[in-house]
């Protein structure tokens, strides 16, 4: 009915993982099937490819009779290799009426393979060919020979081929203890978010795993020791990839399906609603396909809601009502019970077969109804009450003859009643906007309009105060009421009438300006840092003249304390310890202009060592020229 | 009150030129000297501005630490005071009075920009 079916029901099944079992997130859908059956009727190149479509495509139940395949499968057989053997002898199995011929050797080939030295792989092709060309083979040996196997290598694919081979033994063959294999290997599968159980080693490995570990159970009519959750998840792995890219993982996924389907312990149930799962007078009956994991419908199954809620008040609306089977899908006429709109969750169980895994369902379901519109009162209140309002009624569809006037002294009001077409219930849908068209300019302002406590809605639009969203552009707008719900098949856009409004101060109506995001902004020049007002070059020249005046007076007032150098002695010291002295203090000249406090540190110290060692020596002189000179004032 | 403030410079003024010895007046020449270049220095910040304020500083730092150090010099060089520097030579006084100056100069050029 709809394209979207199966991703539809995938939604519609994306359920609640309550305190109750799991349900599968992931199944095929009948697409999916015939994908596979297509890739699995690719014309074959080679006897593998042969086998795997032959017998894969046997197990989604068709049949291939066809005796151009035969031909083939005869004429590429090669009777010295075990496995072309395998292949032959499997594939001719399925079709009906192909017989391949069987020499002695050949039957000494098979009988010999079966051995502790050969692989498991090879033991699994050897059982299997003679147990399809009808041969008899030694079940105790092959049993040995295959926990010789396993005890040697212990993988994963290994164990399957063994469960494989155990369920083409004799039943009286002692298969127990590769029966535990089955429990040892579900140990490793790896658990994924409590959704997905699969082998590292992946999907293909998953899949055989499942069909080997049916295959033996059933051979030996022993429940395998699988939970039902743990069945689930192994369903959601394996269905999971919609695309295979080889025949081999086709194969694996059709027969885990095959066995899945028609084993006799397990059987998971894959329910899903026939297009949306939603309710209407127009459609008033809920459809739900019930299949097995192969898209084929289950018709001994009973379908039961055992209740229905409404999600809001969460009172029960049905319980214990039986669906009723027609043309494969099973339906229940929930409109007969009268539902207000609105979503329903569902709580359905599939019964029949104890075989049935996942056979608790929840199921949302949405009742949707037509909405009308009525008492649509439409009036112009003037703000002082003096004049009592005109009333204007509309019927939906219809638009008022009149326009109706609003300038600042008015108040333009709307009432109207949202009913349920059928039922006449009040409704109050999510979505009831009230939106003013303006045609020249082509502004629209949108609003909401709410109901009061007896649901009804009610609209008010005073110019003075609304002026800012509509930029006080007076003029003709259309207005339009917009109803919408999820659960309304009929949403309403309705021009109900024209509305003329005047707005005060009204500014030229400015064009909308475009967003100037984008457009190159205005150049920033950087303004560098600016030096300085330096006073002017007389005012400096002035005061360093002023500055340095005292030294004059310093040198004047020394002259006439009587400052003299006639005590200057002309000894080498007292001459090294002056040019030293000058030195250094032409040193702070060069380092005010050139240098840097390195460089000045460096020559300081040469030069001011020297100076030291002259100034030493000078005042030393100097200090005992003065102890004589006091020695001998005293002795005078 | 003036005239008592009058008698009391005066006589302070007479008592100096008697009994101070020449060197120290010759240093306090040198005082009054550095004394007065900071404070023309000042003035010019005062009235024009205080930029280069750097060299403003320096300067201005550079009489100052020359009027302490020549205090010092002063104080450890009068016979008055002898008994308080018994290891303090005139000479000692005078080396460390320009040991001191250089360190200062350095800064003061550093500085100064």
């Amino acid at each position: 009915m709809y394209p979207f079916e199966g991703l539809f029901s995938l939604l519609v099944l994306s359920l609640v993982l309550e305190t109750q079992a799991l349900t599968p997130t992931h199944h095929l859908t009948t697409t999916d099937v015939a994908r596979l059956q297509t890739l699995l009727s690719q014309p074959f190149t080679d006897l593998k490819s042969a086998y795997y479509s032959v017998v894969g495509l046997s197990k989604l139940g068709i049949s291939v009779a066809d005796a151009a395949t035969c031909r083939f499968i005869k004429s590429n057989l090669d009777p010295s290799s075990v496995e072309s053997l395998f292949f032959a002898a499997e594939a001719s199995q399925a079709l009906p009426g192909c017989e391949i011929p069987v020499s002695n050797d050949t039957r000494d080939l098979l009988l010999a393979t079966v051995s502790e030295d050969s692989t498991a792989s090879q033991i699994h092709q050897s059982v299997s060919a003679l147990s399809s060309l009808g041969l008899p083979l030694a079940s105790q040996e092959v049993v040995s020979a295959l926990k010789a196997r396993i005890s040697k290598e212990d993988n994963v694919l290994t164990i399957i081929l063994a469960l494989q081979t155990a369920s083409r033994l004799s039943q009286q063959a002692e298969l127990g203890e590769i029966l535990e294999e089955i429990e040892d290997l579900a140990a490793r599968l790896d658990d994924l978010g409590g959704v997905y159980l699969q082998f590292e080693e992946g999907l293909e490995a998953t899949a055989l795993f499942v069909s080997a570990a049916y295959a033996l159970s059933d051979h030996v009519d022993m429940e395998p020791p699988l939970k039902e959750d743990q069945v689930i998840q192994l369903v959601n792995s394996i269905f999971s990839k919609k695309s295979w890219d080889s025949l081999s993982e086709a194969f694996s996924v059709a027969s885990a399906a095959e066995s899945l389907s028609n084993n006799r312990f397990h059987v998971p149930v894959i329910v899903s609603a026939q297009g949306p799962a939603a309710i209407s007078h127009s459609q008033p009956f809920l459809r739900l396909q019930v299949t097995n994991v192969l898209c084929k419908p289950l018709s001994s199954a009973s379908v039961l809601v055992e209740s229905a809620t409404a999600t809001s008040s969460k009172s029960a609306i049905l319980s214990q009502a039986p669906f009723t089977l027609r043309d494969g899908v099973f339906e229940l006429n929930f409109m007969a019970s009268q539902p207000a709109s609105g979503y329903y969750q569902f709580s359905v169980a599939i019964a029949g077969d104890s075989r049935f895994v996942a056979n608790h369902v929840e199921l949302k379901v949405k009742v949707s109804t037509r909405v009308s519109i009525n008492n649509m009162d439409l009036s112009v209140v003037d703000k002082d009450q003096s004049i009592g309002p005109k009333t204007t009624r509309v019927e939906y569809p219809a638009k008022a003859k009149a326009s109706f006037m609003a300038d600042s002294h008015q108040i333009f009001a709307m009432t109207f009643q949202l009913v349920d077409e059928t039922t006449g219930v009040e409704l109050t849908p999510h979505q009831t906007f009230v939106r003013l068209h303006n045609q020249k300019t082509g502004q629209e302002v949108v609003f909401v309009a709410e109901p009061d406590s007896k649901n009804l809605y009610k609209f008010e639009l005073d110019t003075t105060e609304r002026k800012t969203e509509f930029d006080s552009i007076s003029g003709t707008y259309a207005l339009y009421l917009m109803v919408g719900d999820a659960t309304l098949e009929n949403p309403i856009l309705w021009n109900v009438a024209d509305v003329v409004l005047k707005f005060l101060d009204e500014e030229a109506p400015s064009t909308i300006q475009a967003k100037t995001l984008y457009t190159p902004k205005p150049e920033i020049q950087h303004l560098f840092r600016e030096p300085e007002k330096k006073p002017p070059t007389v005012v400096s020249n002035a005061f360093t003249a002023l500055v340095l005046s005292p030294f004059l007076l310093l040198l004047i007032l020394w002259f006439k304390l009587g400052a003299n150098i006639s005590n200057f002695t002309l000894s080498p010291s007292t001459v090294l310890f002056h040019i030293g002295h000058a030195a250094m203090l032409g040193l702070m000249y060069v380092y005010w202009t050139h240098l840097n406090m390195f460089q000045t540190l460096k020559y300081l110290a040469i030069i001011g060592s020297f100076t030291f060692l002259a100034g030493n020596r000078m005042l030393a002189q100097k200090a005992v020229k003065r102890l004589v000179d006091n020695l001998a004032a005293k002795l005078l | 009150m003036s005239n008592s403030v009058f008698s009391v410079i005066s006589r302070f003024v007479e008592e100096y030129r008697s009994s101070t010895p020449n060197k120290l007046k010759m240093i306090d020449a040198y005082l009054l000297y550095i004394l007065l270049t900071g404070v023309f220095q000042f003035l010019y910040c005062v009235l024009v501005g205080t930029f280069p304020f750097n060299s403003f500083l320096s300067g201005f730092i550079s009489c100052v630490g020359s009027f302490i150090l020549a205090v010092c010099l002063r104080i450890q060089i009068n016979p008055q005071n002898k008994r308080d520097f018994l290891t303090v030579s005139p000479e000692r006084a005078f080396a460390d009075f320009l040991f001191a100056h250089t360190v200062l100069h350095l800064v003061v050029v550093n500085f100064v920009g």
